[in-house]
C-alpha cells in the first residue's frame, strides 16, 4: 500500500458518510421540478418560488387558509374604516432574520415595493394589477392601507403581500431575502441547493423541522426514486405515472382548472351553437382514470370548487355528439361558416399527459365534424396568443390553459379571464363586466351569490369556453414524516406544518 | 507550428464572430422574452419598463452594436432570469460539464483503444465477439431510457449510488457510466475495423518476422497508425460532451452547460444562450487545435 492509498480510502469515506448522511432526524430535504431562477419574496406567489420562500422566510400580513378563512399572520387585526381604507394592527415584537425590528414603516415599504414598476414583481402585477394602493402609518403597529377602487376584500389581497425589510431596493431583486418567518435562508449554491435552517428569534412556536435543503430535478422519475431511496422527503409534484406507491403517494386537488377558451371575436366560434357544440363534443369522463388521474373532477368554472360562489348546481355538458352534429348544421343552414379551420392550441409540458388529452379532444372534435388542426406550441409562443395584445389576424383559435386560485376568492381569476379588459378574455359581454364588478364590491353572502349568478351565466347562457377539469395533483412523501399535501401544496409548503413520526 | 496556431487562431476569432451574428440574430426571432418574464396580468407600462431595463426597446441593429461594444470590454451583459452576468452563470455550468466531458473520455480513451485494439487482434474470437456485441449495443442505447433504468436497479432498489445530484465522489458514477456507454461502443468499433486494417499491413508482418513480442506490435507499432481516424472521432464525441450532454444533465440534476443552454433558449435569455455559445465554441476551437497538434505528432508526415 502506498502514501496516498490510505488518503483514497478516507475520501471514500467520507463521501460514503456524506451520501449517507441525508436523512437527519430534524432536517428534511425537498426535491422541486426546477430550479428558482429568483429568490424575491414579491413575486412568491410563483409555485417554485412560493413553496420555498412563502410564510417559511417572508411571512403576509394576513393569511388565508381554505378550510378556515382568512387568519392573522402579521398583522393580528384589522377593520374597515370606510372610503376604501382598512386598519390592520400588526404584531408586536416581531423582528427580520437580520435582527431589525418589524413595524408598519416594512409593510408600507413592501406594498410600495410590490408595485415598483423597475422590478415587476409577480405579486404586484397578479394581485393588485389596476388597483391603486396607498398607505398611512398611524403608529409603529398600525398601518392604513386604501385601494382605489375600493377593495372590499382588501384583507384577503394582504395575504399575498410578502414583507421585507424597509431598508429593501425597490429597484432591484434580492438575492439573499430576510423576512420575519420561523426560517432563515442560509445558502443558495446555484445549480444545486437552497438551505434554510430554523430562525431561532422567530417569534412563534419553534417548528419541528429544524433545517430543510431543497434540491431540483427536472424529471418525475427520478424526483420519486430520490423520496423512494430516501434521499429526499418530499417530492411536492410527481406526474401520474411515477405515483405508484400508496404508502407515499399523495393525490389531492391541486387547485389547478384545465379549461379551453375559445375565441369570440371570429367566427363560427363567435356563433354560441358553435361553442356549445364545442361542449357537447367532449366526452370528459372518458379522460378520468386513463390518461387523467382519478379524482380528477369535471369543470363548470375556472376556479376549484372550494372558492366562494362557486355554483355546485351547475352540471358539466354531457357528452353528446349527435346534438353536437346537430347543432353544427343547425348553423351552418343559418350561414354560419362552420367549415371554417379553426386551430386548436395546446401548451406543451403545461400538465401531465396535455398532448395525449390535446390529441383525444382533437379527435373528439373532428368526429363531430370539426375542421380543425391541433397546434402544442412551447410557452413563449403560448403566451403570445394567450395574453393580450393577441396577434393581428389569428382567425378562430381555441387556446388549452390551466389555470391556478388558490386564494379561494374568484376576484382572482375572473376580471383577467373574463372582463371585456381582461388581460386574457376573450370574451367582450356588457353583463359579464357589470356582474364582475358588482361581485367584486360585494361582501358576505351578496358576493358569493354574485359570483354564482356570474358562474351560471358564463357556463349556460354565454358559453363563454370549455370548462374541462378540475385537475389532482400528486405529491410524494417519505413515511417518516407526518404531513398530507393540500391544495395549498401547489403553491406554497410551509415546513413548520410538517411533523416527523 | 507557430504560424499555423496563428492562422487558427485568426481562423477561429472569424468564425467566432460569425457565429456570434448568426445566434444574436436567429435568438432574436424567437420573440420577446418580456411576456415570459413578467406575469400575464402586468401592465402595458411594466412590460415597456421591462424592455427599457434590459435593451430590449432599441432597433434590433442598436442592439447588436450595443451587445459588441459590451463584448469587446468583455462583458457579456446579464442574464434576465438570474438578473447576474450572464458569463459568471455559463462559466459555472461549463465548469462541471468539462469535469464531467474530461473524466469521461479518459475512461472512454483508455478503454476504447485497449478493448478495441484486444479485439482487433482475437478477430472473430470469443472476446472480439463480446466487445462487438456491448460495443454496438452501447452505441445504439438511448441515454434517457438507460439513466432512468440505472437509477431504478443501482440507487432505488440496490441503494449502492445516489439517485442524482452531486456533493460525493459516488454521486458521479451514474453520471460518468451513462454518458461512458455511447462514445465508449462507438470509438472500440472505429478502434477495432482500424486496428484490423493496421494489423494486417506490411510493417506488422515484417515486424513478427523480426520476432517482436505482440504486446509491442499491437500498442506501438500498429496502434500508431490506426490511431489517426479514432481521434477524428474521439474529438467529434468530446466536443459533443463539451456542448453539453442535456439528457444526463436533465435526469441527474448536474448543473452543467447543455441543460442551462437549453433552458436559457427556452426562457429567452438572450445574454447566457450568446454566452454559452461562445465558451464552448471556444473550448472546442482549442480542441480542434490540440487534435491537429497530435496528428503531427502521431504522422510525421504531417507538418503545419
Amino acid at each position: 500500500m502506498n502514501r496516498k492509498t490510505p488518503l483514497v480510502a478516507m475520501s471514500l469515506l467520507a463521501s460514503t458518510l456524506a451520501f449517507g448522511a441525508h436523512a437527519q432526524s430534524n432536517s428534511v430535504t425537498v426535491v422541486l421540478s426546477e430550479e428558482l431562477e429568483i429568490v424575491e419574496p414579491c413575486s412568491a406567489t410563483k409555485s417554485n418560488v412560493g413553496r420555498v420562500l412563502f410564510q417559511n422566510i417572508s411571512e403576509t400580513v394576513t393569511e388565508m387558509d381554505p378550510t378556515t378563512g382568512l387568519q392573522p399572520r402579521l398583522a393580528e387585526s384589522w377593520e374597515d374604516v370606510g372610503n376604501g381604507t382598512w386598519r390592520f394592527k400588526l404584531r408586536e415584537g416581531v423582528t427580520f432574520s437580520d435582527g431589525s425590528a418589524m413595524d408598519a414603516e416594512d409593510v408600507a415599504h413592501s406594498l410600495v415595493r410590490m408595485k415598483s414598476e423597475a422590478i415587476a414583481c409577480e405579486i404586484g402585477a397578479k394581485f393588485f394589477g389596476g388597483i391603486e394602493i396607498t398607505s398611512n402609518i398611524v403608529d409603529a403597529h398600525t398601518i392604513d392601507v386604501t385601494a382605489n377602487p375600493a377593495q372590499p376584500i382588501l384583507p384577503m389581497l394582504m395575504s399575498t403581500v410578502t414583507v421585507t425589510p424597509s431598508t429593501t431596493p425597490l429597484d432591484k431583486f434580492v438575492d439573499h431575502p430576510i423576512g420575519t418567518g420561523p426560517y432563515t435562508f442560509d445558502e443558495y449554491a446555484r445549480g444545486q441547493h437552497i438551505k434554510l435552517s430554523a430562525n431561532p428569534s422567530y417569534w412563534g412556536d419553534q417548528p419541528t423541522v429544524q433545517s430543510a435543503t431543497y434540491v431540483f430535478r427536472a424529471d418525475s422519475a427520478v424526483r420519486a426514486a430520490m423520496v423512494a431511496a430516501g434521499e429526499a422527503d418530499i417530492a411536492p409534484n410527481i406526474a401520474l405515472q411515477d405515483a405508484r406507491d400508496p404508502a407515499m403517494d399523495f393525490s389531492y386537488p391541486n387547485s389547478e382548472t384545465v379549461f379551453l377558451r375559445l375565441e369570440h371575436a371570429y367566427a363560427p366560434l363567435d356563433d354560441r351553437r358553435v361553442r356549445e357544440a364545442l361542449n357537447l363534443a367532449v366526452d370528459r369522463e372518458a379522460f378520468v382514470g386513463t390518461i387523467l388521474a382519478n379524482g380528477t373532477l369535471l369543470a363548470t368554472g375556472i376556479t376549484p370548487p372550494s372558492t366562494i360562489g362557486y355554483d355546485h348546481d351547475l352540471k358539466p355538458y354531457a357528452y353528446d355528439p349527435e346534438r353536437a352534429k346537430a347543432l353544427l348544421a343547425e348553423a351552418k343552414a343559418d350561414g354560419v361558416p362552420v367549415d371554417t379551420e379553426i386551430t386548436l392550441i395546446g401548451r406543451i409540458n403545461n400538465f401531465a399527459n396535455v398532448l395525449e388529452t390535446m390529441e383525444a379532444l382533437h379527435a373528439m372534435y373532428q368526429d363531430v365534424g370539426f375542421n380543425m388542426k391541433l397546434e402544442m406550441v412551447e410557452v413563449a409562443e403560448w403566451l403570445e396568443r394567450y395574453a393580450k395584445p393577441f396577434p393581428a389576424d389569428r382567425g378562430p383559435e381555441i387556446i388549452e390553459a390551466q389555470h391556478d386560485n388558490a386564494n379561494g376568492d374568484p376576484v382572482f381569476s375572473m376580471y383577467f379571464k373574463y372582463h371585456s379588459e381582461g388581460q386574457q378574455s376573450g370574451l367582450t359581454d356588457p353583463k359579464v363586466d357589470a356582474l364582475i364588478a358588482e361581485a367584486t364590491a360585494a361582501t358576505g353572502e351578496a358576493r358569493a351569490a354574485k359570483w354564482s349568478e356570474l358562474f351560471g351565466y358564463i357556463h349556460e347562457e354565454v358559453i363563454a369556453d370549455v370548462m374541462l377539469f378540475h385537475m389532482v395533483g400528486f405529491s410524494r412523501v417519505n413515511d417518516r414524516l407526518d404531513f398530507a399535501p393540500t391544495i395549498r401544496t401547489n403553491s406554497e409548503l410551509q415546513l413548520s406544518q410538517i411533523e416527523f413520526k | 507550428m507557430l504560424n499555423f496556431l496563428g492562422k487558427r487562431a485568426v481562423a477561429s476569432g472569424i468564425s467566432l464572430v460569425g457565429l456570434i451574428l448568426l445566434v444574436f440574430f436567429l435568438s432574436r426571432l424567437t420573440g420577446d422574452p418580456t411576456g415570459l418574464y413578467l406575469p400575464l396580468d402586468a401592465s402595458e407600462e411594466s412590460r415597456n419598463q421591462f424592455r427599457a431595463i434590459h435593451g430590449l426597446d432599441k432597433p434590433l441593429f442598436v442592439q447588436f452594436l450595443n451587445y459588441m461594444g459590451d463584448l469587446i470590454r468583455l462583458d457579456f451583459g446579464e442574464s434576465i432570469r438570474r438578473s447576474e452576468p450572464a458569463i459568471d452563470v455559463v462559466l459555472r455550468g461549463f465548469a462541471w460539464t468539462l469535469q464531467l466531458a474530461l473524466i469521461t473520455m479518459s475512461l472512454v480513451v483508455v478503454l476504447a483503444i485497449t478493448l478495441g485494439s484486444l479485439a482487433a487482434y482475437h478477430v472473430g474470437g470469443v472476446f472480439d465477439r463480446i466487445a462487438t456485441f456491448f460495443s454496438l449495443v452501447g452505441a445504439s442505447a438511448p441515454d434517457f431510457w438507460v439513466a432512468i433504468v440505472a437509477i431504478v436497479v443501482f440507487s432505488v432498489t440496490l441503494g449502492w449510488v445516489p439517485t442524482s445530484g452531486t456533493g460525493t465522489v459516488w454521486h458521479w458514477i451514474l453520471p460518468i457510466s451513462v454518458l461512458f456507454i455511447r462514445p465508449f461502443g462507438l470509438i472500440l468499433q472505429i478502434v477495432r475495423g482500424s486496428m484490423i486494417n493496421a494489423l494486417g499491413s506490411a510493417y506488422v508482418k515484417t515486424a513478427r518476422a523480426k520476432g517482436i513480442k505482440n504486446r509491442p506490435i499491437i500498442f506501438v507499432h500498429a496502434l500508431r497508425n490506426a490511431l489517426l481516424p479514432v481521434i477524428t472521432v474521439i474529438g467529434d464525441q468530446a466536443a459533443a460532451l463539451l456542448n453539453g450532454a442535456v439528457v444526463v444533465e436533465t435526469i441527474f440534476g448536474f448543473p452543467g452547460v447543455g441543460k442551462l443552454m437549453i433552458d436559457s433558449i427556452l426562457q429567452r435569455d438572450f445574454t447566457v444562450v450568446l454566452a454559452a455559445i461562445m465558451v464552448t465554441a471556444m473550448a472546442i476551437f482549442l480542441m480542434n487545435i490540440l487534435i491537429d497538434i497530435l496528428y503531427s505528432i502521431l504522422d510525421p508526415r504531417i507538418r503545419y
